[in-house]
């Protein structure tokens, strides 16, 4: 189970509903399976130029390089990766761990995709030499706009294992 | 000899290697010689101003060369750099 203070679910929501229709993503700090933090990370899908699209893979790259630029945060996130390494220092420098990657699927369920779970798998490989506790994925969905939808996973094997939210008020 | 480790999208440059060894002074000494042994890397490491893309980050021992000098940041023999690219995804 992973414990989140309502007043972050909330802000994860409002992210989202502010990128729209582009992808948001974030990092969500804390201890213990307990968050503490939100971090919101820049998409920089709509600023990468062609070459860097070839970070993704096969049918996801295809669609990618058809769509515009603005297009192409629609359907998917790049994390900054500056802004990735000073959230990882500032979180190390209060004592706390990286816990959990998020982004939203702005038309879409919240569960991770065959891209989600090849480039959590791929992320896998590289954790031991960050120094990082195995992280949980999470995805909103703001395919109900009404009804927004959380929901945290552990990707393990290529398999995405739902986790139990916790909200705190 | 300074031992790199290569992301799996650029893995295909260097025959499906993951790890690398080759002799370098500093970070941006070891892309170019990437790029001698391995044509293409440099290119994917670099943008069109010369500077590291912005979605790879380049670790040192464990800690970011942006928190140390950078590009400049100096290696020694027995070092190991890691090149990570950061998280994405997408529906």
């Amino acid at each position: 189970m992973l414990v989140i203070p309502q007043a972050i679910l909330d802000n994860m929501v409002d992210h989202a509903r502010e990128l729209a229709p582009h992808e948001c993503c974030g990092i969500l700090s804390g201890k213990d399976q307990v968050i503490d933090e939100c971090y919101r990370i820049t998409n920089i899908l709509a600023t990468m130029s062609e070459a860097d699209l070839s970070r993704f893979e096969g049918a996801k790259l295809s669609d990618l390089q058809r769509l515009s630029p603005e297009e192409r945060a629609d359907i998917a996130f790049q994390m900054d990766a500056k802004e990735m390494a000073l959230t990882q220092r500032d979180i190390r420098s209060k004592g706390l761990d990286l816990l959990a990657f998020y982004h939203s699927h702005t038309a879409s369920p919240a569960r991770p995709s065959q891209t989600d779970i090849a480039i959590a798998m791929e992320f896998e490989s590289y954790r031991s030499k960050l120094n990082l506790p195995e992280p949980f994925h999470l995805i909103v969905s703001l395919q109900n706009s009404h009804l927004p939808v959380i929901r945290a996973f552990r990707i393990q094997q290529s398999h995405a294992i739902e986790i139990s939210i916790n909200p705190l008020n | 000899m300074i031992t790199v480790r290569i992301p799996t999208p650029l893995r295909p440059m260097t025959g499906g290697k993951s790890e690398v060894e080759i002799q370098s002074s500093s970070i941006a000494d070891m892309i170019e010689n990437l790029g001698t042994t391995y044509p293409g890397i440099k290119e994917r490491l670099y943008d069109e101003q010369g500077e590291v893309r912005r979605f790879i980050n380049i670790y040192v021992n464990e800690e970011d060369i942006r928190f140390l000098t950078g590009k400049d940041t100096p290696l020694k023999d027995g070092d190991e750099v890691s090149i990570i690219p950061a998280i994405a995804g997408g529906k």
